[in-house]
């Protein structure tokens, strides 16, 4: 195409609207599941290397009947946010003090820079040992997994914090002590949120890894169980599920930031 | 009359940490006084230091020698009794206009109704009405820069201090802004420091304008405008402001083109 049709499919996404927009979402899952369900019926893929979809599908419904979904579900989500949580009621601390008091930083940010990029997952025969293999163990898991992405991005964020609107509170009579609170916490809070986005995937992923490798309830290890008995719908209903997880538990942060940052430039978009 | 001064500044220096240690003198022994109620424009090249001293006196930066002295006593740290108002406007993005405006107002002894009639007051002394509940990110510059000194003035400081509050806006806003902050310090009587290297804007504003030289900062020239104290768009076309401007931009120019070829 030349340059100059760059410009038309731009005007036609302003055109095409919220209502639109909804709509090519929904087609895309249409269409990702047509050829799922297509791909087994017509004999291109093995039925227990893919499973048809109407297959995976009727086990989901099976299972919702018995209630073992949400058993299952609710488990794995309370492990991941609890997890979560924790980790943001230490990392944004952390993050905030690395970064208002020097020694804390000094102190903090080689063990954070090592820790950060470490497969968290290589901790996990050491956290058997230590913690045994129940909720207490995997919880920790996604404590650690989740803590770096928020104690890095409280940190930069808190830490590079723009002097102008800083030095207008203080000229405007904002004592020391209450920079902290009234100023710094809301400039740095884009950042903040960015670093709890990027850490609740990270959550929800370690959570499943970590039922799958230590086994019991929950949506990994209902799908390892599944693999053992060569239950090839089990598993793929394990992975809808938690596709389905995922994606609640994202858009609702995401909502959370849009009503959180009303003020921000982004949300004008 | 002793007491009617506005800001002393009394042998200031300044400068700042190098990446080796050895410093940049920004400030070479400044000496500096501004008269209560006087609109005072600090002009000088880039680099020369002006900046730097109009934060000094904010007290955002460590006086290192010499002393500065307002009214209210010696400057160690910022206080409600200085306000500023910067070029990047630097209001709290996740608060309204009108949240901006109260912010400076709750941190002194006012009642919750007093505060918000006080904030209301100034929005519409800088023609924002109906702009109060708007966040800053919904206005344009012009605005911002608006609501940034109706937040200043409305905690009513006796000095202004002003760091080319103009100078991210475009040429048509920046005229119209000139004008009202001149009708605006008429009918408040401040005492004001406005920084900028903009020559016409210094003249037009000013009573009086110091002209600094290029690093190490030091006041060269200080010069009356005697422009009289009302002054609308016609003064521009005076002889006398046409003269002036001339002969105070070949002393800038001066200074300007030894910055540039670096010379101390």
């Amino acid at each position: 195409m030349s340059g100059g049709n760059v410009v038309a499919p731009q005007g036609a996404e302003i055109r095409i609207g919220k209502t639109g927009a909804i709509l090519i979402q929904i087609g895309v899952v249409v269409a990702i599941a047509v050829i799922w369900e297509m791909s087994t019926r017509l004999g291109l893929a093995h039925p227990f290397l893919l499973p048809p979809l109407s297959a995976v599908l009727g086990r989901l419904a099976e299972d919702t009947m018995s209630g073992s979904v949400f058993l299952d579900l609710t488990l794995t989500l309370y492990r991941a946010l609890t997890g979560f949580f924790i980790a943001a009621a230490l990392g944004i601390p952390l993050g905030i003090l690395m970064a208002r008091q020097k020694l804390f930083g000094w102190f903090f940010e080689p063990l954070i820079s090592i820790g950060f990029p470490m497969p968290k997952v290589a901790f996990i025969p050491i956290f058997i040992l230590w913690f045994d293999i129940y909720d207490t163990s995997k919880i920790i898991m996604v404590v650690f997994s989740c803590f770096f992405p928020i104690v890095m991005a409280t940190y930069a964020g808190t830490k590079n914090v723009d002097k102008w609107p800083l030095w207008s509170a203080r000229s405007l009579g904002t004592r020391e002590g209450q920079l902290l609170w009234e100023v710094i916490l809301p400039l740095a809070s884009p950042q903040i949120l960015t670093g709890l986005q990027i850490a609740l995937p990270v959550g929800m992923i370690t959570t499943v890894v970590t039922e799958m490798l230590m086994g019991g309830r929950g949506v990994g290890g209902a799908m390892i169980q599944a693999g053992r008995f060569a239950d090839s719908v089990g598993v793929f209903a394990g992975i809808i599920e938690i596709a389905l997880l995922g994606m609640v538990v994202i858009r609702a942060l995401e909502m959370l930031r849009a009503r959180l940052l009303i003020w921000h430039p982004e949300a004008r978009h | 009359m002793t007491s009617e001064f506005g800001i002393k500044v009394e042998g200031v220096s300044h400068s700042y940490a190098g990446r080796q240690g050895a410093g940049t003198l920004a400030l070479k022994e400044t000496n500096l006084e501004i008269a209560r109620n006087e609109f005072h424009a600090l002009l000088g090249p880039s680099g020369c230091g002006k900046s730097t001293l109009l934060y000094l006196i904010g007290g955002f930066i460590p006086v290192q020698n010499g002393v500065i002295r307002t009214p209210a006593g010696e400057v160690h740290r910022p206080g409600p009794d200085r306000g500023i108002v910067f070029q990047n406007f630097a209001l709290f993005p996740w608060k309204t206009v009108l949240e901006n405006v109260i912010y400076g107002l709750k941190k002194q002894n006012r009642s919750k109704e007093e505060c918000e009639e006080r904030a209301r007051h100034f929005i519409k002394m800088v023609q924002l009405g109906g702009f109060e509940n708007h966040f800053p990110s919904q206005l344009s510059g012009g605005m911002q820069q608006r609501a940034a000194i109706a937040r200043t003035l409305a905690v009513d400081p006796d000095i202004l201090l002003m760091d080319e509050p103009f100078g991210a806006l475009d040429a048509q806003t920046r005229r119209v802004m000139q004008e009202e902050l001149r009708s605006i310090w008429r009918n408040s009587r401040k005492t004001v420091v406005f920084v900028t290297h903009d020559v016409h804007e210094a003249v037009f504003l000013a009573d009086r304008i110091s002209i600094m030289s290029a690093r190490p900062g030091r006041i060269e020239h200080e010069i009356e405008t005697g422009l009289g104290l009302d002054r609308d768009d016609s003064v521009i076309e005076s002889k006398r402001f046409i003269e002036l401007s001339e002969q105070i931009w070949r002393l800038v120019r001066e200074q300007a083109i030894s910055a540039s070829r670096g010379e101390h």
